[in-house]
């Protein structure tokens, strides 16, 4: 009966009680939508990242990150790349020689680190190649001799185009300064412009041979898991069985993808705790009206012997009830929305260039786990309580015989 | 056997500069059955004393015993628990919750109680229909006329079982019709169920049914005269 009168309550004065709910609603369909248009962005970023960069673990050799040394490899790659095969949790591997240089046309030198990848096995772990378009060019499907791959980017600062040739120049396994020149057959985007005008992409089968780095040597191996969240543990275990390389997970790597998953978890915390604390605000005024008229109707409800714990439930339950109903329909509204633009994605090529000199896509796609609606849910609930508290006791504090006088 | 035993009772409200003595060392004694109207003209402390006879207020001095028991003496969730089950209140403007249907204004009184649903559905239909309400169970408050609200606040008073109900001014509202409706039931219950009552009114077809009339004035009692 108790949850019969907060609810029926709630419905006594419709149109404040619909303001209330509107109000809720919008708050919470601009606090999700918001968090999860951030969240889309930041898990786009770090899947970018996982899709184009650096995988999810990576293996060098301890001082080769230092200065991309030329020397510092990893020896035994095919039995290392073997046995970590057998790792549980491991979808791919490959392996890539990694050294800096320079990339040179008849306009422009430009400082690049040149990789030096297995196009079949490159493709297992990375997927740059699904961003070269059909006009410009692939990712080594042909068999030209010193082809290259480079991005849109680094094309169009040295000014030059699919088919061209530019030279790259760096220094060899031996420390003598060599070079040689390159063919573009693929042109490559991704969404973050500054990587791509810093990397370029060559054959390891032409690339070693200029290098001169012995046979079966890398700088690193990349590895790809099945869960990007259990690449710290596969990593330890990697380390363990490969003491003498340096083994680090995609948090080491790269801490601001760290940083990003971690920190959007909490950014959307405090951002719904701000909106909803306002919420609570605004539901603390309502129900102090309400308690102010219906003090006689709560007079007698004490006359004729009600207790204050019951009392005190009446008017906790409508708050709550009034605040989980505007939560539920934001909650949907919210959910209906992060789905649609989840699908078709929210375009903002108006401001391309400064999101992808920052590394996030123009278009984005939110997205929000499950749990969080569950979370904003009990959010609700506990501030439902607490704004019902100073209400409530305004509510038991009446006399009812003072009550029950009022007009 | 007396219900209500009343003895030297004050009740004096010092919120102004001069302090008003609304009730002024009243005793009075109100046996089982009786059918009792309190009278006197507005101010003279009637409702203070129907207050304090239903534990709502605090007397300054003196007591009120209900069946031996001292309610001055019980904690504020002693009373509100003795008021439930103990005393049946009806109010000059019916005070049914708005949100309820006559039934569940009714039943909600008994789950107070914590009452079996089987007995509480069955009284429930029992006493509405005692007041003529047997077609308007699922009707709300604002879907009855003021009579049936006030018939509505009679089969609650009565839900509990209570040892007496306090009516103060149940008339105050009403057209004769309805008044005199509404009498004739409460005489009924008292005469056949032997329920106690006691009205604080001004309204004389009220005295004019009371078997005992109590008159104050100034917060005491003039006149106690019993009506054969």
């Amino acid at each position: 009966m108790l949850f019969k009168i907060a609810w029926r309550n709630i419905w006594r004065s419709k149109l404040r009680s619909t303001v209330v709910i509107f109000a809720i609603t919008s708050g919470l369909v601009g606090g999700l939508g918001a968090s999860a248009w951030m969240n889309g962005m930041a898990k786009q970023r770090v899947k970018n990242s996982f899709d184009y960069q650096i995988a999810n673990i990576q293996l060098h050799n301890p001082n080769f990150a230092v200065n991309l040394d030329v020397k510092k490899t990893i020896d035994s790659v095919s039995q290392k790349i073997a046995a970590i095969k057998q790792i549980e949790g491991i979808k791919a591997v490959t392996e890539r020689l990694k050294i800096s240089g320079m990339a040179s046309t008849a306009n422009k030198n430009l400082g690049v680190t040149i990789i030096g990848v297995n196009p079949k096995r490159e493709k297992e772990v990375f997927t740059l190649y699904k961003t070269i378009d059909a006009a410009s060019g692939n990712f080594f499907n042909s068999q030209t001799k010193n082809g290259i791959v480079i991005s849109k980017e680094l094309a169009k600062k040295l000014k030059v185009k699919l088919h061209a040739k530019i030279v790259l120049t760096f220094q060899d396994f031996n420390g003598e300064l060599t070079g040689a020149a390159f063919k573009i057959i693929g042109l490559f985007k991704t969404s973050d412009s500054n990587w791509d005008k810093s990397n370029v992409f060559v054959k390891n089968t032409n690339f070693r041979s200029i290098l001169g780095v012995p046979a079966n040597e890398y700088h690193e191996i990349d590895i790809t898991l099945n869960d990007f969240e259990k690449a710290p543990e596969i990593s330890k275990i990697i380390q363990q069985k490969f003491p003498k390389v340096l083994s680090e997970d995609w948090k080491q790597i790269d801490p601001y993808n760290s940083l990003l998953n971690n920190f959007m978890g909490v950014m959307m915390g405090v951002f719904m705790l701000i909106i909803l604390g306002a919420m609570g605000f605004g539901l603390v005024n309502t129900m102090l009206m309400v308690i102010l008229e219906r003090i006689k109707e709560l007079g007698m409800l004490m006359a004729i012997g009600l207790s204050k714990r019951k009392l005190f439930i009446i008017i906790m339950l409508e708050t709550t009830m009034l605040s989980l109903v505007g939560a539920f329909i934001g909650e949907l509204i919210s959910m209906f929305l992060i789905r649609y633009f989840g699908a078709v994605g929210i375009n903002l090529t108006s401001m391309q260039q400064g999101l992808e000199s920052v590394g996030y896509s123009a278009i984005t796609y939110p997205s929000l786990e499950f749990i969080r609606y569950v979370q904003i849910t009990i959010m609700v609930i506990i501030i439902g309580v607490l704004a019902s508290i100073y209400p409530a006791f305004k509510a038991l504090k009446l006399n009812p015989a003072e009550a029950l006088r009022t007009t | 056997m007396s219900v209500i035993k009343i003895s030297n009772l004050t009740k004096t409200y010092k919120e102004t500069q001069v302090p008003v003595h609304a009730v002024n060392g009243i005793s009075l004694t109100i046996d089982r059955g009786e059918f009792t109207a309190i009278v006197g003209p507005s101010g003279c402390g009637k409702t203070t004393l129907m207050n304090m006879i239903g534990g709502l207020e605090v007397p300054t001095s003196g007591n009120v015993e209900i069946n031996g028991v001292e309610i001055s003496k019980l904690k504020s969730n002693e009373l509100i628990n003795y008021r439930l089950h103990n005393i049946g209140f009806i109010f000059q403007s019916y005070n049914l919750i708005p949100v309820l249907t006559a039934k569940e204004n009714v039943e909600f009184i008994m789950q107070l109680q914590k009452k079996t649903k089987d007995k509480t559905e069955q009284r429930t239909v029992q006493l509405l229909q005692s007041v003529g309400l047997g077609n308007k169970i699922n009707s709300k408050p604002n879907q009855m006329s003021g009579g049936e609200q006030q018939r509505v606040a009679v089969a609650r008073a009565l839900a509990s079982k209570p040892q007496f109900v306090l009516a103060d001014e149940p008339t105050a509202n009403l057209d004769s019709k309805a008044t005199s409706q509404l009498l004739d039931i409460m005489k009924n219950l008292n005469k056949e169920e032997n329920i106690t009552f006691l009205f604080a009114t001004h309204d004389q077809r009220v005295v004019d049914k009371a078997k005992r009339v109590v008159t104050l004035e100034d917060g005491k009692v003039v006149s106690d005269k019993v009506i054969i």
